[in-house]
């Protein structure tokens, strides 16, 4: 119930104590303050070879349960990344590999997605399914916030050529209401669909091709 | 994690039913040229930054100020309130949380005595009790300073506020009058509200008594009392979608009760609304004391009562400005300081700033100022979690 978090100060009692101190803290300071840096991609990228395995080797994943990651906006993958290692998102593989990843890993690995292309899906949805996908995602309002593209923007993911079963898995869990979420956003959004709903969007978006065209 | 999903979905599923095939409430008021506008809302981080995380020696304050990090862990930390016995007493938004924060011997400890709250923001304490204001209710926990480890069970103050999500959050703070002030904000973006809504409100602390004290307030989630005079000020937001520049977020001082600024009708007291405006003049209204600049954000402000400061800084007020998204130049991420002068205009300077980067990166969010009794400034940090302290040496 209670949680605890403790930071510290320095209490002193004589001046020359308390200069000493200060010489000490202000050098402690230096090297654990910080520094405010954009978020490096080639860093990202040494540290991302590892989620490759999974997510493709530019991050467009060819594993159905496994989403892509190629042009995510940055701080969707980042606080993915931050819930993965709270524990507020809980996956069997991506839980114990986040745990072990700094802030400034987590970014960097962000950065680098953000910067990768996103592979063309292949096959297309059929007529009626496309159309309905249309209607749907316009009827939802999910170009509101997923931008009308579908390309992602901020902490919200690109939708347009995700994998199949990611999002039929995802849409699932935010309708059964145990999907994590960051904000509530989808879970209530996702409150009205029918499961055909799901399998019509979840096709409709992963046959999208990412940045329109057609 | 099951717990804080609850939260939130207890929240937004308590919503109407027009979520579900409704534009989100932010995009509310946005026209039509401006469908494929890139700028929406800055989320919330999920969760606080650890300490080692914060770049404290990035903020910049006056010369011969220091602001250094007091606490971190603070998941969504805002208003704050100090109870009798030095217990800094916390609440949160999104986070459903409220917390205390004691401190032994320099170490601070963060405990979370209530959780699963509907956004309380708002905190004011009195006569050893803790007032907690969430969306639709008031509610207090009687001598909780003593029970700070086993939380007494709230009770409620007012329940019957209205329930609307969208600027429904509140600020919470005892007048000299001994009263509960705080908002009811405009239900959206623009519209004409309700006639309960878009007000300054008082009730007293049994919660009996409810009365408007001002009246055409969007949303203003920051006031406090002149020292020396007792007028109440506030903050204001002002509305989104209607240019990069305009209107500007605004100071409001209530010089007499149930004053008009002038919501929906007129912004910034010179803009009329190009709907709601129709058919009004702004002089129809009070304006605002002060321009604070374009979607700058104001949250708490702060009257500076204390000794530690240079004496210029007796009653000025502190403002943080928790920073702009409804603008593709990023402005605010920093606490301002007003001077009010005697038959002049106010005036306005930074006063710490450096949350946010050059290229709009920004890794914190001032939210809320509290003094401590020695006279430094506390400012909470929403976004990273985080309260910082502010103090002068001579």
């Amino acid at each position: 119930m209670t949680t605890r978090e403790r930071s510290t100060a320095s209490a002193t009692r004589s001046n020359t104590l308390r200069f000493l101190l200060a010489v000490v803290a202000g050098v402690t300071a230096l090297a654990v303050t910080p520094a405010v840096q954009a978020a490096d991609v080639e860093a990202g990228r040494r540290k991302a070879e590892a989620c490759a395995v999974c997510h493709g080797p530019s991050g467009n994943s060819t594993m159905p349960t496994v989403p892509s990651l190629a042009g995510q906006p940055p701080t969707y993958t980042y606080y993915q990344l931050v819930m993965f290692k709270r524990e507020k998102r809980r996956d069997p593989q991506m839980s114990p590999f986040a745990v072990n990843l700094s802030d400034e890993e987590m970014q960097d690995i962000a950065a680098y997605y953000a910067a990768q292309t996103p592979a063309r899906p292949p096959g297309s949805s059929d007529t009626a399914t496309t159309e309905a996908g249309d209607r749907l995602v316009k009827q939802h309002f999910c170009n509101s916030c997923h931008t009308p593209a579908l390309m992602g923007q901020k902490h919200i993911p690109r939708l347009a050529g995700q994998q199949k079963e990611y999002l039929l898995k995802q849409l699932r869990g935010f309708k059964t209401q145990t999907a994590a979420d960051l904000d509530g956003s989808m879970t209530m959004s996702a409150q009205p669909l029918t499961e055909q709903d799901i399998e019509v969007l979840a096709d409709y978006l992963a046959h999208l091709r990412p940045g329109g065209g057609s | 994690m099951k717990a804080a999903l609850l939260t939130v979905l207890v929240i937004l599923l308590a919503m109407p039913v027009l979520a579900q095939q409704a534009p989100p409430p932010w995009q509310q008021g946005r026209s039509a040229e401006m469908a494929n506008s890139p700028l929406a809302p800055h989320a919330q981080p999920p969760a606080p930054k650890a300490a080692s995380e914060i770049p404290v020696n990035t903020i910049k304050v006056p010369q011969g100020f220091k602001a250094e990090l007091w606490a971190s862990g603070i998941d969504n930390a805002r208003s704050m309130a100090w109870g009798d016995k030095g217990t800094l007493f916390v609440g949160s938004r999104g986070a459903g949380n409220v917390y205390a924060i004691v401190d032994r011997n320099g170490t601070r400890e963060v405990k979370t005595i209530a959780k699963g709250l509907q956004m309380p923001n708002g905190v004011a304490f009195k006569d050893g009790t803790l007032y907690v204001a969430e969306i639709s209710r008031i509610t207090k926990f009687e001598g909780i300073e003593n029970t700070l480890d086993s939380p007494p069970q709230a009770k409620v103050v007012i329940d019957t506020l209205p329930k609307d999500l969208p600027h429904g959050w509140k600020v919470l703070a005892f007048g000299p009058d001994g009263k509960l002030y705080f908002n009811i904000g405009a239900p959206c973006n623009i519209c004409m509200p309700p006639e309960t809504h878009a007000k300054i409100v008082r009730v007293n602390p049994d919660g009996t008594g409810l009365e408007y004290v001002a009246h055409g307030v969007r949303n203003s989630v920051g006031l406090d009392f002149h020292p020396v005079t007792n007028e109440l000020y506030f903050s204001n937001h002002g509305r989104d979608w209607l240019g990069e520049d305009v209107p500007n977020d605004t100071l409001h001082h209530v010089v007499q009760r149930g004053v008009n600024f002038g919501y929906p009708m007129c912004h910034q007291g010179d803009i009329l609304d190009p709907v709601f405006g129709k058919g009004h003049a702004c002089s129809e209204f009070a304006a605002p004391l002060l321009k604070l600049g374009p979607h700058v954000a104001p949250i708490g402000v702060h009257f500076y009562r204390g000794n530690m400061f240079p004496a210029e800084y007796k009653n000025r007020l502190f403002i943080a400005e928790k920073g702009s998204w409804n603008k593709t130049d990023k402005i605010g991420f920093r606490v301002t300081m007003v001077t009010l002068q005697p038959g002049r205009p106010p005036k306005e300077d930074v006063f710490a700033e450096g949350w946010m980067q050059s290229g709009g990166q920004f890794w914190g969010r001032p939210a809320y100022v509290q003094e401590m009794k020695d006279g430094s400034l506390l400012i909470a940090d929403d976004y990273a979690g985080a309260i910082y302290r502010v103090s002068y040496q001579k």
